[in-house]
């Protein structure tokens, strides 16, 4: 979660040059100038960054901690099925 | 009808992002055109192009910047300019009452090249969400107005290289008819994507590189005209009615008196000489002037094959034996062609020029063409030419003719 957050907070700072002190948990994106259209964009840089893939459906995060919750569940839900994903493979390879 | 006053002017232009700037280089001939570059200009014809210097990230705040193309951050600093130079136009105003009209012919052109490179170039499906709203006509004319909170008409109008003639002319008559007390008019383009550069090159309109000068390519009216180079930026002038300029103390660059407005319905690209002198006898008409009375004029001057010569006759038409002894300037030379937002430029200059005595340079006019065979002002500003009134002419695709008549301030 406090590795989710510095990270997030990283691309914050780089790309929108938002002061560091202003990114909390509770801090809501609109107020920092990034609004729902902005947090779609963002979340490109948060594939990137996180090596995770977006669902297509639209989200409402409205704050820092929205977009964090999100993507640290998509991280789990991600390596979850990455595991299966390899654990199936495996057992496949067993088999032959 | 009102008297309107230019109470106020804004530019980001080739020339300079100051009106001093663009002033003392019109005047000097300096042109602003330059080998282009940028990554893909090798992969142009003739890479040739009129660039601003202009960092939005001085204007703008990251996130905000990030939903904004160029054309409307050009729109936006030269609206925030022209309002400053009005000093208190917006102050006690019903801002129901005030309109914005911009010109744009080609508007998000960037936003939309980005975006076919992501989506064609990377085959990749992460297009910006902000690409409709980045790329849409409309986004200039609508980022002004949330800005300053004016909440009578927005328009955009998109006539090709007589957009922002026509928003002039169309604020003029709302603020002239008393529908308006205040209006943002003007234009704003910034056309230098790779997908536009090569539209236009495929269309041969584009200038040849002069190998020995590439920023004297231009040359409009000169026997070797090879065609016009592409230039980026915005004007924006702040319309108001002339006791309201005057009551607050202001005193305005100039005068709007008058708007032509003609359509050739001829030829999608083809000039019409006819077309044109209809717009200007109109200009003059809705003016209430007489031709006798027109001291100078700003050509459209593209430096096409097609247009000079046809503009010349036109010219001829209107004004017959006394067109010869009229100075005919074309700043596109120095400036480039800024398309939707050239008769804005244009505008500007001409009332710079009244402002100063002063008849502007048609630059690297060393060869005449006997087909155009006006007094161009060659090469050189002419000093003590105490114009009042003047024709700023602007001429499109599509047909639309457009000529704003102007008057030095009085």
């Amino acid at each position: 979660m406090t590795n989710t957050f510095e990270r997030l907070r990283a691309i914050l700072v780089r790309d929108y040059k938002i002061a560091p002190e202003a990114l909390t948990l509770e801090a809501p994106l609109e107020g920092l100038g990034i609004d729902s259209l902005g947090v779609a964009e963002l979340l490109f840089n948060v594939e990137d960054e996180f090596r995770i893939t977006l669902p297509p459906e639209p989200v409402q995060l409205p704050t820092v901690g929205d977009v964090v919750d999100y993507i640290d569940r998509l991280i789990v839900a991600q390596n979850a099925d990455a595991a299966s994903t390899d654990a199936a493979a495996e057992s496949a390879s067993r088999l032959g | 009808m009102r008297r309107v006053a230019v109470s106020g002017i804004g530019i980001v232009s080739p020339l300079g992002c100051t009106t001093a700037e663009v002033w003392e280089r019109a005047r000097a001939g300096q042109s602003a055109i330059r080998r282009l570059d940028a990554p893909f200009a090798s992969r142009l014809v003739a890479p040739l192009a009129a660039t601003a210097v202009f960092d939005g990230a001085i204007h703008f705040e990251p996130p905000k910047l990030r939903m904004l193309d160029r054309v409307s951050q050009f729109a936006l600093v030269c609206a925030g300019r022209a309002l400053a130079d009005s000093r208190g136009a917006l102050e006690g105003l019903d801002r129901s009452r005030a309109g914005v009209f911009v010109g744009t012919g080609m508007a998000g052109t960037l936003t939309s090249d980005e975006g076919y490179r992501v989506l064609y170039g990377e085959a990749s499906d992460r297009i910006k969400p902000y690409t409709v709203l980045m790329g849409m006509h409309n986004a200039p004319a609508g980022w002004i107005g949330i800005e300053h909170g004016l909440r009578g008409p927005n328009l955009t109008y998109s006539t090709a290289c007589s957009s922002s003639a026509v928003a002039i002319g169309e604020a003029w008559r709302r603020v002239a008819g008393g529908e308006l007390e205040l209006a943002l008019a003007g234009g704003s383009e910034a056309p230098l994507s790779f997908g536009s550069l090569k539209a236009w090159e495929a269309l041969h309109t584009l200038a040849t590189i002069d190998a020995d000068a590439p920023e004297t390519s231009c040359k409009p009216f000169a026997r070797n005209r090879s065609g016009m180079v592409l230039g980026e930026g915005a004007a924006m002038l702040v319309l108001e009615p002339w006791d309201r300029a005057l009551a607050r103390g202001v005193r305005p660059a100039g005068e709007v008196v008058g708007y032509g407005l003609t359509t050739d319905a001829v030829h999608i690209t083809r000039p019409s000489v006819d077309g044109q002198a209809a717009a200007m006898r109109a200009a003059l008409q809705s003016a209430g002037l007489d031709a006798a009375r027109v001291d100078a004029i700003n050509a459209h001057g593209t430096g096409t094959q097609a247009n000079d010569p046809v503009e010349t006759a036109a010219i001829r038409q209107v004004f017959g034996a006394r067109a010869g002894s009229i100075p005919v300037s074309a700043t596109k030379a120095v400036h480039g062609h800024l398309l939707g937002a050239a008769g804005a430029l244009e505008c500007v200059l001409s009332l710079f020029a009244m402002q100063h005595a002063v008849a502007l340079p048609t630059m690297h006019l060393a060869l005449a063409d006997p087909q155009c065979d006006l007094d161009y002002v060659p090469n050189a500003a002419r000093e003590d030419v105490a114009a009042r009134t003047m024709l700023s002419n602007s001429f499109a695709f599509g047909g639309t003719n457009a000529v704003l008549a102007l008057s030095a301030a009085a």
